[in-house]
């Protein structure tokens, strides 16, 4: 009888570790569900023509469901409740501007980077190449971001004059005030592009710090993790990720912003 | 530091002293300017000459009826807009002056537009403090002495300016309170006192009740040293031999 028990619970536990395979489920079901931004231009927000949630996080979510051969369904999330739709099951991925942290990465899996933003600079044109320059400079920054406390730390000969927010810094550099000014790049561009003599300004192409965003997966689900940093590496392979890029950040598009970052490059 | 809770490390306490300094050099700097100004402001706003009055009351009401943030956001970022460029890149660059033993620095434009923004909006406070001083000085003072046939000059040096710098002397002294405050709202052009010293600290320690008290303390303490400075001014030597007979 006791033989029969563990019996019974052993293969109970087999089922369930075999039942546990998200990948299995998600092939099974035809569907894969991801959580993705609905308001955060261009990462995923909800198109005003076609009504549909769309962006660079979900180019990369289809391509993850074509790979895996599966209908996409994507359920709009925000900040805040984005790992508990993953925790609790809701979705099978997360793809919704998620930086990878140690401190998440202790509640689920991240994929390789897949995008990364990092602290730029925007400067007149011709006026800043290189990060060895900043130590001589009066660089303005936005007050309590990490962006003011990075600067401080890596470059002591810097003068940091911080504003309360990136249009004030940006007026004190076209005064003159200051030399250059530091963001995260997307919203460098972002700002640049409302800029009407933006023709006189540069984005130079370095950064100072990253941040790097992955695809957040359910913690243990090893053959998926596998499949999406597969997925992720043959898309920088064969261009498609570039071209991914290109749609969103490219020097077509109203916030061009060069791509310094490709899938598989050593983290900084 | 136990009524702080966590103590703070000695580099953020440095921050927060540097910041004091700045406050309290601005304050001073002010102050002394804003006085000069404001009696050459009160001077043409009780002058005989149309034109001048007209100019001097403009001037006050402008200052006065509008908020100091938007004058100081007006000078640092407007009037650099109208500056040229070439004398904007002059004033951004450090220059120094060797002196000797020591060497003199050229302040960074946020310190200049901070000093000359508080310094104008300080003044005209000033100059009409001195204005209701020397308007509180009785009539029958100036007419006893033009009986005794002094002259209207004289009368002015010896008889009205003395007794109304007593009676503007603590609300000069209030205004100048005044102006050690409002030396924080230049940390909204990058200026770094107390004020920028303190929200930086918070930012980089979190230490949001240290910071902040840190700071209310030292401004409490650079108040109530210029008040207690001024009343001691008040009841001492001619002061309070006039206090006493008026």
């Amino acid at each position: 009888m006791r033989r029969f028990v563990i019996l019974a619970l052993a293969s109970f536990l087999a089922a369930g570790a075999a039942h546990a395979d998200r990948l299995d489920d998600i092939k099974q079901a035809g569907v894969l569900r991801v959580a993705a931004f609905d308001s955060n231009p261009p990462f995923g927000y909800v198109d005003p023509d076609s009504k549909q949630i769309v962006g660079l996080d979900v180019d990369y979510a289809k391509e993850i469901a074509d790979k895996i051969g599966v209908k996409l369904e994507l359920r709009p999330t925000n900040p805040a409740n984005r790992i508990p739709l993953l925790v609790s099951g809701k979705v099978d991925l997360v793809l919704a501007n998620f930086t990878i942290t140690e401190e998440r990465a202790k509640q689920l899996d991240f994929s390789i980077p897949y995008f990364s933003s990092g602290q730029q600079f925007i400067a007149k044109k011709g006026t800043l190449s290189s990060p060895d320059q900043l130590n001589g400079l009066r660089i303005g920054a936005d007050k309590g971001t990490t962006n003011e406390i990075v600067l401080r730390r890596d470059f002591p000969g810097a003068t940091v004059v911080s504003f309360d927010d990136t249009p004030f810094a940006f007026a004190a550099l076209r005064n003159g005030n200051v030399q250059a000014i530091t963001q995260d790049g997307p919203k460098l561009v972002g700002l640049l592009a409302n800029v009407p003599d933006k023709e006189n300004y540069e984005i130079p192409p370095f950064t100072i710090s990253n941040d790097y965003i992955g695809v957040g997966i359910p913690k243990g689900e090893k053959r998926l993790v596998d499949l999406v940093n597969e997925t992720l590496l043959q898309l920088e392979a064969n261009g498609k990720a570039a071209a991914i890029y290109d749609a969103w950040f490219g020097p077509d598009t109203t916030q061009p912003l060069p791509r310094l970052f490709k899938i598989g490059d050593k983290q900084q | 530091m136990s009524i702080f809770g966590e103590p703070m490390a000695p580099r953020y306490l440095l921050w927060l002293i540097q910041g004091f300094g700045v406050t309290v050099g601005l304050s001073i700097a002010v102050c002394v300017a804003a006085t000069g100004f404001g009696v050459s402001v009160c001077g043409m706003r009780m002058s005989r000459y149309a034109p001048l009055r007209a100019a001097a009351a403009a001037y006050i009401s402008a200052i006065r009826n509008t908020p100091l943030l938007v004058q100081l956001f007006f000078w640092y970022f407007g009037a650099a807009a109208l500056l040229p460029q070439g004398l904007v890149g002059w004033l951004n660059t450090p220059h120094t002056l060797d002196l000797g033993p020591g060497r003199l620095s050229w302040p960074a434009f946020e310190t200049l537009a901070g000093f000359f923004g508080l310094t104008l909006y300080a003044g005209a406070y000033i100059a009409e403090e001195f204005r209701a001083g020397i308007n509180g000085v009785d009539n029958g003072q100036y007419e006893t002495a033009r009986s005794l046939g002094m002259r209207p000059r004289l009368i002015y040096w010896l008889v009205v300016l003395p007794q109304a710098l007593r009676i503007a002397w603590l609300p000069v002294v209030g205004q100048y309170l005044n102006t050690i405050k409002n030396t924080s709202l230049t940390m909204a052009i990058g200026l770094a006192e107390l004020s920028y010293a303190s929200r930086q600290v918070e930012t980089e320690t979190f230490l949001t009740f240290q910071a902040f008290g840190i700071a209310t303390v030292l401004y409490l303490v650079a108040v109530i040293v210029t008040e207690a400075a001024g009343l001691a001014v008040a009841r001492s030597g001619r002061f309070a031999w006039a206090n006493k007979r008026s």
